[in-house]
């Protein structure tokens, strides 16, 4: 077995969580199970490692193996990872049937053509996306495989996720493969970005649950009670305030659980407009600024604030409109004519 | 008045930790080699204790004090104190050179507040500023603490001070190119954590803060206030969220940026004096 192969092969296996160790190699399925009943899962890491390489050495493994073992990883660790969405676009209107060996055929062909030196791996999983990792070298370097590609292909969608590696060079030429694999014309960057792919494929496939289209007069059920002993007028008042936030947040959030996305970014070129008594700044440029929103969980953060006292309800369009807009990238601008307060996002 | 350039090195683009510091009792000029002999002798003897303060403890930690003579604002403030630890590897003691490791100084700028009614045997020197490993600032300042019976407690930046500086900064004339101005604003109560980034144009920044400030030269609360309120208005108006109920945590600007956890990194050397009259007003203030 190729040295550098052996080393891949270690290295993948510590990254991996000791007791999940055995279940990961368990999905591979490049070791028997009579061999898997030999590792002992209960000494350290390095010795773990050490003993699957000498038990993949048996096997002969060769790269394209180890790789499969990478995909697997990433496949469950999906989240440490950075995902793009791109969207394709057809010509026609043509619903053609998609074959997934000539989609592997075309791609793996129109890498290789362009590049000797490329791993190319595959994997399909039930939700009908193809998983696929390129490892890129040089035509004088073998492929780096610890720098890989990852390309996530739900095949009756026009959507591909991407995890590119850090040598963005080689985005053109992956994009231009997977354009003509799909039969495809046409690929395009969507201002939408996150570590949860999960996420990204409710927002584009809109399985998050939509605003409601009518909203309740009565708070729905397991709506929080006010303290006890407080005067019952302010409590009416609090009371019904509190309601008509919630039903505000609720029109444009909708009720269900909100993607998860870590962050929004908002470039602005707007006008900077103030109460002429302040007699301050009124230039005929924009007053250039750029936000920055992050969270563990965003879109709940948002939801949070009016409740909170932090914002007014319904909150801003251009917060709420993310999911639907699929895009956590905006640049606004003024709308000029009639309504100079209302913005434009291209 | 101007630093030598080659001091203000050593103080542009770090990070330094800010403490306030109560007067030292008998602090002499003139015996800084005998201290830093003293404070290296407590440094060695501490290690020998076993309390390893760094990654590869065989190094010998070798003390040097120094006084800035043109690091102050007026005649009545103390010159500056800089305190250096640098290692010498043991290893290849021939001809290496020393690695700085830690360093902190003590300051007054414009401190005339505090110095002005000073009994004779105290030296005020209200603003300290660390730079490198916590170990060793505890060692240092608790040798300090010993040997001075003086105080040190972490300063803290309040946003409303933070907002002051801001203002302030946005307000420098640069002679070259600035970054952008950045106000970072937390929002931890929440069932998820909020962090919001507001970067604004430089240019754009100061063309606000020139039409709010009345008197150059002279700022006054409102004007930072009414800054501040624009700010956050330009804000509202498109996310519709009010950043004034958020916690401002950290300024920048091209000037200088500063975090609430008290720490401030100085990036101009045209304005070090002014950002440390800053600082030295809030050491004061702690301390009274």
């Amino acid at each position: 077995m190729d040295e550098t192969v052996a080393e891949y092969i270690r290295r993948t296996v510590l990254k991996i969580p000791r007791d999940e160790i055995k279940m990961m190699l368990q999905k591979w399925g490049f070791l028997s199970e009579a061999q898997l009943q030999t590792l002992n899962f209960h000494q350290m890491k390095d010795n773990i490692s050490q003993e699957v390489v000498q038990l993949c050495e048996e096997n002969s493994a060769d790269i394209k193996q180890a790789a499969v073992l990478d995909i697997i990883y990433n496949h469950i660790y999906q989240n440490k990872r950075m995902w793009n969405v791109y969207q394709m676009k057809k010509s026609g209107d043509e619903l053609e049937y998609f074959d997934i060996t000539d989609f592997k055929k075309k791609f793996k062909g129109r890498l290789q053509s362009a590049l000797k030196n490329v791993t190319i791996t595959f994997k399909v999983y039930e939700d009908n996306a193809i998983w696929i990792r390129v490892a890129w070298g040089t035509p004088y370097k073998k492929p780096n495989q610890y720098k890989p590609s990852y390309v996530v292909y739900h095949f009756r969608t026009p959507y591909v996720f991407i995890s590119a590696s850090v040598l963005k060079s080689n985005m053109p030429l992956l994009c231009q493969a997977l354009v003509v694999a799909s039969n495809y014309h046409d690929i395009c960057e969507m201002e939408l970005r996150s570590h949860s792919l999960k996420s990204l494929k409710d927002i584009v496939f809109k399985r998050y649950s939509q605003n409601l289209q009518t909203y309740c007069t009565k708070p729905l059920p397991g709506w929080n009670v006010e303290p006890e002993n407080a005067d019952i007028r302010i409590i009416h008042e609090n009371r019904s305030e509190k309601e008509r936030i919630h039903r505000l947040n609720e029109e444009v959030f909708g009720s269900g659980p909100q993607p998860i996305i870590e962050f929004a970014q908002y470039r602005l070129e707007t006008m900077f407009k103030s109460d002429p008594k302040m007699d301050v700044l009124d230039k005929k440029e924009p007053f250039r600024c750029l936000v920055r929103f992050s969270s563990p969980h965003l879109l709940e953060s948002l939801k949070s604030l009016a409740p909170a006292g932090m914002a007014d309800a319904p909150l801003s369009p251009l917060l709420t409109c993310i999911p639907h807009k699929a895009r956590n990238y905006f640049k606004i601008r003024e709308r000029k004519g009639l309504f100079p307060e209302s913005f434009v996002s291209p | 008045e101007s630093v030598d350039p080659q001091q203000t090195a050593l103080l542009l683009r770090k990070a330094w930790t800010l403490y306030s510091v109560t007067p030292l009792y008998r602090f002499r000029r003139a015996r800084l080699r005998e201290y830093a002999r003293l404070l290296g002798a407590c440094i060695a003897a501490e290690k020998q204790k076993g309390l390893a303060v760094e990654v590869g403890a065989e190094q010998d930690i070798k003390v040097a004090l120094s006084s800035l003579a043109d690091l102050r604002g007026s005649e009545l403030d103390q010159a500056a104190l800089l305190v250096q630890l640098s290692s010498r590897s043991q290893a290849s003691s021939r001809n290496s050179e020393d690695k700085l490791v830690w360093s902190g100084w003590f300051c007054s700028v414009f401190g005339d507040d505090l110095s002005e009614n000073m009994p004779e045997d105290f030296t005020s020197l209200p603003l300290f500023l660390s730079h490198g490993a916590e170990s060793y600032t505890a060692l240092v300042g608790s040798w300090f603490q010993k040997t001075f019976d003086c105080c040190f407690r972490r300063l803290a930046i309040s946003p409303q001070n933070l907002s002051w500086m801001v203002a302030m900064w946005v307000g420098c004339e640069l002679d070259r190119a600035a970054s952008a101005v950045e106000l970072v604003f937390s929002v931890p109560r929440l069932s998820h954590p909020l962090d919001i980034s507001y970067a604004i144009h430089p240019e754009d920044a100061k063309a606000l803060w020139d039409t709010v400030q009345k008197t150059p030269g002279e700022v006054t609360q409102e004007e930072v206030d009414v800054f501040m309120d624009c700010l956050y208005a330009h804000f509202h108006r498109h996310f519709k969220i009010h950043l004034s109920a958020a916690k401002l945590v950290k300024v920048s600007t091209a000037v200088a940026s500063a975090h609430c956890d008290g720490i401030v990194k100085i990036l101009h050397s045209q304005y070090l004096p002014g950002v440390l009259m800053l600082l030295t007003e809030l050491a004061i203030s702690q301390i009274q």
